[in-house]
């Protein structure tokens, strides 16, 4: 995305997944529980289609994540 | 030789090539752009292909469609043509020379200061902006802009013509329709068909009584521009390439339009090189989302560092968007002279924070760069995308 700095870009993130596609680690910290997950689909009438599946998730450590799956790139991000 | 030389650049059929990706579109069949939004449904340049057809810019889309039923139209793309023909005018003003050009694919510049610079001739000059260029343009050279253009007309691609110092004889045989690329004649060759002339001799021998009775003042200068005579160049001052963009994935219009329009003129505004003039004008354009784009230049009743003013002259104009955009730029056109803030005569603490408050980011801009003070805009709050919703934009306390 050009122009100014945006807020809450998404940072690449390792994680490890499931077969049903449920995060079970991200970057190295555990996954206690999925809060919730979404799914969002937009332009997908443009030659850059935006495919994503959010999930909402409580760490190990008590902390509260937000991670999607690119399915267009098939990468992970991390977002706040 | 008179000691000026005009070099004329002349690139037919600019706008088309532009707006439809490549001069290759063109050879491939009848082709014309399309009328631009919101505007009198006429066509614009048409291709050679077309033109056989009888097609040609200014008639109406139903005239040309029905002249030639195969006629493909391709959207217009003011804002890239602008953008295209900016290029080509500063690889131009880096041979060195000073342009004026009213419209784009075609330009004028002196040779006379530049031939010693290269090889001493204008042959040499031309040559130098041949490769300046870099794309297929029409040169011609001649004592006046008039003939010059005349010349780069029955210039090829690759070989330029450079006219004789008598100009009378020289542009007796070309044709009036010549005339419909100066503004100010351009409505005289069709009605000077109509009537049988058809060269610039012919014209040139009409008396010039008669042609000011019949056309106003463009009758006289018609006859003085088939002569050889011509007003001297004007060129342009070097342009400052002063623009800020923002790309708007979610294909905005409406508010949202208006809140990147907030955010580039506090960019445009934050921008170093701005050296604190004022605005006198802007260009606002947008890449639309169904292809093509728009374009508006504003001037300002007056020279403007407001960006509260700013966005109550420029908002408006986002109504005339034809169609969601997928990108909004602003771009400085005009400065005005460098101001400072007036102080009041009773200063109020409050005003006297502010001000202190204007001079500490001043400062801080100057040291660390525009992204000094920043504050966070909304966007496009409501967007399921979170990046999409908050962007920093400079911060004017």
């Amino acid at each position: 995305m050009k122009g100014p700095r945006r807020l809450a870009e998404p940072r690449p993130a390792t994680v490890q997944a499931a077969d049903d596609g449920r995060p079970q680690t991200v970057d190295g910290r555990r996954v206690d529980a999925i809060r919730e997950s979404w799914l969002i689909e937009d332009r997908w009438w443009t030659a850059n289609p935006l495919r994503r599946r959010y999930w909402e998730i409580v760490t190990a450590d008590g902390r509260n994540l937000v991670a999607f799956r690119d399915l267009e790139r098939n990468r992970w991000y991390t977002q706040r | 030789m008179c000691s000026h030389v005009i070099v004329c650049v002349h690139i037919p059929r600019f706008e088309l090539a532009v707006a439809a990706g490549g001069r290759h579109i063109l050879a491939a069949g009848p082709v014309a752009l399309a009328p631009e939004h919101g505007r009198e449904q006429l066509i614009g340049e048409a291709s050679a292909a077309a033109e056989a057809y009888g097609v040609k810019a200014g008639i109406r889309l139903g005239e040309a469609l029905a002249r030639c039923p195969q006629l493909k139209l391709v959207t217009p793309d003011p804002a890239g043509v602008a953008d295209e023909w900016e290029r080509l005018l500063i690889a131009l003003e880096n041979i060195g020379a000073r342009v004026e050009s009213d419209r784009p694919g075609l330009a004028f510049f002196d040779a006379h200061g530049l031939r010693n610079l290269h090889g001493g001739t204008v042959e040499g000059v031309i040559a130098a902006a041949r490769r300046a260029l870099g794309t297929p343009a029409r040169l011609g050279a001649a004592p006046s802009r008039f003939a010059a253009l005349a010349a780069a007309s029955k210039a090829r691609l690759r070989r330029s013509e450079i006219a004789p110092t008598k100009l009378a004889p020289y542009l007796a045989p070309f044709p009036v329709d010549l005339l419909s690329l100066r503004p100010e004649t351009a409505a005289l060759p069709e009605t000077l068909e109509r009537f049988g002339i058809r060269t610039l001799g012919e014209l040139a021998a009409l008396p010039r009584a008669a042609l000011a009775d019949r056309f106003g003042t463009a009758g006289p200068l018609a006859k003085d521009l088939a002569r050889g005579k011509d007003s001297p160049l004007k060129p342009r001052r070097v342009a400052e390439n002063l623009e800020e963009r923002l790309e708007l994935p979610e294909s905005a219009s409406g508010q949202q339009l208006e809140r990147a329009l907030g955010l580039l003129i506090d960019r445009l505004l934050a921008r170093r090189e701005r050296r604190g003039r004022p605005l006198r004008a802007a260009v606002l354009g947008a890449k639309l989302v169904e292809g093509g784009s728009w374009r508006a230049r504003v001037t300002f009743r007056e020279a403007l560092a407001d960006p509260r003013r700013m966005r109550l002259v420029l908002a408006p104009r986002l109504s005339e968007l034809p169609a969601p955009a997928d990108a909004l730029r602003l771009k400085a056109e005009g400065f005005g002279p460098p101001t400072g803030d007036q102080r009041t005569l009773l200063a109020e603490p409050a005003q006297l924070r502010a001000a202190r408050l204007r001079e500490a980011v001043r400062q801080a801009r100057a040291a660390a760069g525009p992204d000094a003070a920043l504050r966070i805009l909304p966007v496009d709050p409501d967007s399921r995308v979170p990046e999409r919703r908050l962007a920093l934009t400079p911060w004017d306390p």
